[in-house]
């Protein structure tokens, strides 16, 4: 490529904004040539220099207990609106689904020390806004993204029909273990689920409640499965069926 | 009970972003005490609206809606002024990127201290500083960037280009300044 049609993707390569095989295209010819590496170098240090030198202004004290305490005059109790037709009808599915797991699968939950962990990375992933390294809702991208940085393939399925869209997945650490995070939805609920290389048999599903969050664990060909979320126990039952494919 | 619920799942989902909020707001205000209104106000319509959030990047919702209550904020206390300025016409990003300086010290943009660089910013039209805080310090794609300032992502690229830009020319004018003054 000529470098006039380099320079205009230039800062489509210092925002991360350039797909492959462009990407490829692109770094090779800056690689090559001086005056378009001189010019990327440049747009690129705009970047580095505010990141490093702007100053960043948190919030003062006191506004976070300020909002808290002005937000329940601002809005009556909203309408519940669980019992919408279209909404029991998924529910009703979803109760199906988990009644057929629970029947089969769900085993006494012994003291799993990893269940911590997976809360905490879980908490961790809504407070440090890093809940995604990539955010799509193609299974067929963040498959391939996470099996080119671990030593597993966890399946990676939209169950998007199913009221359980798939959001993006990330890299994660989880007591010590190195593994994929896939973040799912339902409703307003987020589900990150937890995957990584274990050896062992496989188990069944495994149901803990602790802090709030309720998480299920199975193991299945080779990968541990730890799913966590805020998602009421039975809904979350289902989803871990329909994410295993069992 | 499901009005506490519905707090506390807002809290948990608003209150990490409180910082991001806030350093916007300031941004675009300019001064604390005019960005605290506008943040509060903020968390207050994001509450009234919680029910539309449909997942997604929660930050970016946030954000979008603290720019709204800017936009009021400014419509209610500054009516005269136009913030938002047109884009400067005449100057190409080629004309502008080939001025090249002579001293290459000057190309160090890192060399620039804070408080340089915060004048330099608030110099800056606020569409190029709010696009470059989204892009640089909130490390948002053109795309998010696009869902909060409601601009099509082609004008996010072409905008963000001509701040950099912008920039670079207010830092070289100020390097310049300083080595006549012998600083």
């Amino acid at each position: 490529m000529a470098c006039d049609r380099i320079r205009t993707l230039l800062p489509l390569l210092a925002d991360g904004a350039l797909r492959q095989p462009r990407r490829f295209f692109v770094a090779r010819h800056v690689a090559g040539c001086p005056d378009c590496a001189a010019r990327l170098e440049e747009l690129q240090s705009v970047g580095t220099m505010l990141r490093t030198k702007l100053p960043f202004h948190r919030a003062p004290p006191g506004l976070a207990a300020r909002i808290g305490a002005a937000l329940p005059r601002e809005t009556p109790p909203p309408v519940p609106r669980r019992r919408v037709p279209v909404q029991a009808f998924a529910g009703g599915l979803v109760g199906a689904l988990a009644g057929v797991a629970l029947t089969l699968l769900v085993m006494p939950a012994p003291r799993d020390p990893v269940v911590q962990g997976a809360i905490d990375s879980h908490v961790r992933s809504l407070m440090a806004e890093h809940l995604m390294d990539v955010a799509t809702s193609d299974q067929h991208t963040v498959k391939p993204w996470l099996s080119a940085r671990l030593d597993v393939s966890p399946p990676v399925r939209d169950l998007v029909d199913l009221g359980f869209p798939l959001l993006g997945g990330r890299l994660d650490y989880v007591d010590g273990h190195k593994g994929a995070a896939v973040v799912y939805r339902h409703a307003k609920h987020i589900i990150n689920l937890f995957a990584w290389a274990a050896a062992g048999r496989d188990t069944g599903f495994s149901e803990t409640a602790r802090q709030g969050f309720n998480v299920v664990s199975w193991h299945r060909d080779g990968i541990a499965y730890y799913a966590v979320s805020d998602l009421e126990a039975d809904q979350l039952a289902a989803f871990a069926r329909l994410v295993s494919g069992g | 009970m499901a009005h506490d619920d519905r707090k506390r799942r807002f809290e948990l989902l608003a209150l990490p972003h409180l910082d991001a909020a806030f350093n916007l707001a300031r941004w675009l205000t300019g001064n604390s005490a005019d960005a605290e209104d506008v943040v509060q106000d903020a968390y207050l319509r994001a509450y009234r609206y919680f029910d539309s959030f449909h997942g997604g990047e929660f930050r970016v919702w946030l954000l979008g809606i603290v720019r709204n209550c800017f936009l009021d904020w400014i419509k209610e206390n500054r009516s005269s002024r136009m913030l938002f300025q047109a884009e400067p016409a005449g100057e190409t990003d080629e004309t502008l990127w080939s001025e090249r300086p002579r001293d290459p010290e000057a190309l160090l943009l890192e060399s620039i201290d804070s408080q340089t660089l915060e004048q330099l910013m608030l110099r800056l039209p606020l569409e190029y500083r709010e696009v470059l805080l989204l892009r640089e310090v909130e490390d948002l794609s053109y795309k998010e960037i696009a869902a909060i300032t409601t601009t099509p992502t082609g004008t996010v690229m072409s905008r963000l280009s001509r701040a950099r830009l912008a920039l670079r020319k207010l830092w070289l004018g100020a390097h310049a300044t300083e080595v006549v003054r012998g600083v």
